[in-house]
């Protein structure tokens, strides 16, 4: 099999444009039955395909190393209005035509930016693999950026924002913890950016940053499912062996201070009940701790069987709803719980009850039982998202992004497995810190509404 | 590799597809009938069944259960629609047995207990006033509410705070005898099983239950008011409205039920279909903007979504009821259609890309009562489509006149422009968010 593919790259090398010329990386498991191929372009594009031939589609994602982490103060929500701009148009072809393209030959497609990536992803019928190639090498190196579309879409953008963080309780009280969380690293603004932000950009700040990042040395290229990779390798050099590299520039990191003392912010909202929201400072997803906290985090809040679950929600009725998460990131980010509460019940007594239990998680150690139980629910959500295409494109762009491994999602589980009750209260005790925490109460402005309506 | 369905009983039914691809299966255990069964001063009635099946199964507590399924690397839900219950989860391969013997504890062996029912009412109390945050599913609940009033499709699958308080445990266990009998479910597995193991699962779960009645839907074809009616659910403080305008729709038996939804799909069913060009891409004015054509036993509606910022609200509204009324008197064009069509066959490859979605499907088939071969035909009958039945459909079906427009927004903000915006409106209601 490695002889065939090296006579394939020779032949196929021969006749080579200027940039696309295919080097064989490297070959890696990826869980039991499949593996992993990493190709690299000569212009830097990485390409890793997975092939399973259990369904006659491909899914086919691109994903590009820039997210929100590297705009700057005043241009905040860049990346993600630049998602937006990506299927409009290109040179060649009308407003439009990308999307109708797509659709019409049955292609599922979406697109996604957070702190430190932006990617795309489209599923299709296998036979219509060589039109996604087509579209995707073409908006990599010549979209088109003007007006009206520029302005239309900072308006779309603009109600997104409405939609997600402006009249969304939760999305509004995530934006307010992180920013108070982080006083220098980018993480400090939302993805989606500041209102006033996306109203002021121009078309020239959209044409500099695609200059910048979108080029085929800032990205990788997923392709997982039913495919020839003879012809798949064929098509890619074709496609993107036009487009040159570009000269990345070195990213302005600006490392976070320890946060030495608690803080607390209070805010008002248009919600019945109140919620409270904590972030404490948590390790990056490559930090050998996240897998230990992770492991901690689904202990006490994840699932019914949770600890935070069984306490706040079933005997002491405090919270409708109490959940957390420990965020994937390549930079230290947070450990972020949210909890609602009951009709009646005020945010500090939600507080003083989650205190109850990280305090106890930190003077404990967890039992053998509840860690073999959140070790199968982490197992169990893996299996689950590879049963697609797309889940497992998801999974290895993912993964291949932020870590630079992207079979790393079986790594965590196998390491999650050799974690143990002294591992979790290293975490407990090193994470759960009241100085290094933030928090935000959420007042009820519509508190006992109902009532008053009723009388 | 997968192998062919396999219907292995006809009592309970059982569908199964084997794909050892990966460790994991998936199993739903599905009853003929749902919400319409709840008893009309208790809304919410069969959901509560549902779930305390779930709590008390085997006659253990909550706690243990809960620990019991996460335990077995295991995940189970019961989900209530109007027309169904659905026991469904996924599990990995290593425990199937066990999960198995989960299910049968939860169908046949539930303790029902009077404290975690109270319990439970506490917790669906606080969980209804959660969802008074989400201003999307208060627009879809007000507009269902008001499209069906005075039919069972109008009430809440999830219930209501008064239908809540008024289910007692007595008429929860009359809902148990009548719904969870073998006559009544339907069984699908999918994933790393055998049928042999399948059709065991299924005999063991049949043999542990009661016999009974399987159920039949009585329920009578919906019908909406003539004419234009707008309901404006009040909500303070919101920079955006969100709005659903609609009315009936389609039935999976009509003859032109393939047309409508071929019509549907260029309207307003994609990224780049009519409404989504005028409203987003022309306009900016709202995030998303979709049309959309469900279907139950009975004939569902047909509805817009929109969400644009309350100073293009009025605008919004105005322009898509024009929309409605251009596609019904002029309909599609030609490429139209056949873009709408070559879309809807080429993308249905993802609507049966697992085992899980495959046997989804023919659950689906079941439990819905489609005609013989929905599925199964369901390529070549959009194929056939023409021009002329995709734009009779659309006149037949859908009306523009008599329609209700649903406004989650703020009153005093967007209620005088959206009423001027609405030619002919026949009736004007504001109703506060939190009024059920």
């Amino acid at each position: 099999m490695a002889s065939n593919r090296a006579a394939r790259l020779a032949q196929l090398n021969a006749k080579a444009l200027e940039w696309g010329t295919v080097t064989h990386v490297e070959t890696v498991p990826f869980g039991g039955r499949l593996k992993i191929e990493r190709f690299r372009l000569k212009n830097g594009l990485e390409l890793l395909t997975c092939e399973d031939r259990s369904a006659p589609v491909v899914a086919y994602h691109t994903w590009f190393r820039v997210g929100s982490r590297h705009e700057r103060e005043g241009k905040t929500g860049l990346a993600h209005l630049f998602e937006h701009l990506m299927f409009n148009e290109v040179e060649g072809r009308a407003s439009g035509e990308f999307d109708r393209l797509l659709e019409e030959a049955g292609a599922e497609s979406n697109a996604s930016t957070w702190l430190d990536w932006t990617q795309y992803n489209i599923a299709i019928p296998k036979e219509k693999l060589g039109l996604v190639i087509g579209l995707e090498a073409e908006r990599m190196s010549r979209l088109v950026l003007r007006e009206p579309q520029v302005t239309s879409e900072k308006e779309v953008v603009a109600n997104e924002r409405r939609f997600r963080v402006d009249d969304d309780v939760e999305g509004a009280v995530s934006e307010l913890l992180w920013a108070t969380a982080f006083d220098r690293h980018a993480y400090r603004w939302p993805t989606i950016g500041w209102m006033k932000d996306i109203e002021g950009f121009t078309t020239d700040d959209c044409a500099e940053f695609y200059r910048t990042y979108y080029a085929p040395n800032n990205a990788t290229v997923i392709v997982t499912g039913d495919y020839n990779e003879a012809s798949l390798l064929e098509r890619i050099a074709a496609a993107y062996g036009k487009i040159p590299p570009s000269t990345l520039p070195v990213e302005n990191y600006q490392a976070e201070p320890p946060q030495t003392s608690e803080r607390r912010r209070e805010v008002k909202k248009p919600t019945p009940t109140e919620k409270l929201a904590i972030g404490y400072h948590a390790p990056a997803l490559g930090d050998f701790d996240h897998l230990s906290l992770s492991l901690l985090v689904d202990v006490l809040f994840g699932g019914r069987a949770s600890r935070m679950h069984q306490n706040l929600v079933r005997k002491q009725e405090l919270a409708a709803d109490v959940r957390a998460s420990v965020g994937p990131f390549r930079d230290p980010g947070l450990f972020e719980v949210f909890a609602s509460a009951r009709d009646g019940h005020r945010a500090e007594e939600l507080l003083v009850a989650i205190d109850q239990e990280l305090s106890r998680a930190r003077q404990e150690p967890i039992s053998e039982e509840e860690i073999e139980r959140a070790r199968a629910r982490t197992e169990l959500g893996l299996i689950a998202g590879l049963e697609t295409a797309e889940g497992k494109a998801s999974t290895i762009g993912f993964y291949e992004t932020v870590l630079g491994r992207p079979a790393a999602a079986f790594e965590r589980l196998d390491a999650i497995r050799r974690l143990g009750p002294s591992d979790l209260l290293r975490a407990a005790r090193r994470y759960f810190s009241d100085d290094s925490r933030s928090i935000i109460f959420v007042r009820a402005e519509l508190a006992g509404a109902a009532q008053k309506a009723a009388e | 590799m997968s192998q062919a369905n396999v219907v292995v009983t006809p009592e309970p039914n059982v569908l199964v597809e084997t794909s050892h691809d990966l460790p994991l299966v998936a199993v739903s255990v599905a009853l003929r009938m749902g919400a319409l069964e709840d008893p009309p001063d208790a809304e919410g009635s069969v959901r509560l069944l549902g779930r305390l099946m779930r709590r008390s199964a085997g006659g253990r507590s909550a706690e243990a259960n809960d620990a019991l399924i996460e335990g077995m690397g295991a995940a189970l839900g019961a989900d209530v629609t109007q027309s169904t219950v659905s026991f469904h989860g996924s599990v990995i391969t290593r425990s199937l047995d066990r999960f198995g013997e989960f299910l049968i504890d939860a169908l046949a062996r539930p303790a029902l207990p009077e404290d975690e029912l109270a319990r439970l009412k506490r917790e669906t109390f606080a969980e209804l006033m959660e969802t008074l945050d989400d201003d999307r599913s208060l627009a879809r609940r007000w507009f269902r509410k008001t499209i069906f009033a005075g039919h069972p499709y109008g009430r809440s699958a999830g219930g209501t705070k008064a239908g809540i308080e008024h289910a007692t445990l007595d008429g929860l266990r009359a809902l148990y005898r009548r719904l969870v009998v073998p006559e009544n479910l339907v069984i699908a597995l999918a994933g790393d099983v055998t049928p042999e193991r399948a059709a065991r699962f299924a005999t063991d779960l049949a043999s542990a239950l009661q016999r009974g009645e399987r159920l039949v839907d009585r329920t009578p074809e919906p019908t909406v008011r003539p004419g234009r009616h707008l309901v404006v659910v009040d909500k303070p403080e919101r920079t955006q409205t969100q709005i659903i305008i609609g009315g009936l729709g389609s039935h999976a038996a009509d003859p032109d039920h393939f047309a409508l939804s071929v019509a549907n799909t260029a309207f307003g069913g994609t990224f780049t279909a009519r409404l989504m060009h005028e409203v987003r891409v022309k306009r900016g004015w709202s995030y998303g903007a979709y049309s959309s054509l469900p279907f139950d036993r009975r004939r569902q509606a047909f509805s817009m979504w929109t969400f644009p910022k309350a100073s293009d609200a009025a605008a919004c509204i105005t322009l898509e009821l024009e929309m409605l009324e251009k596609l019904r008197r002029d309909g599609l064009t030609k490429s139209e259609l056949s873009w709408a069509k070559r879309y809807l066959i080429r993308s249905h490859a993802f609507a049966i890309d697992t085992a899980a979605k495959r046997v989804g499907l023919k659950l689906d088939s079941t439990l819905y009562d489609l005609p013989a071969g929905y599925f199964e035909n369901y390529t070549e009958n959009l194929r056939a489509v023409t021009l002329e039945q995709a734009n009779q459909a659309l006149r037949e079906r859908l009306s523009d006149e008599n329609l209700l427009v649903t406004l989650v927004g703020t009153e005093a903000v967007v209620g005088k422009d959206v009423r001027e915006a609405i030619p002919r409106l026949a009736s004007s209601d504001v109703v506060r968010y939190d009024a059920e």
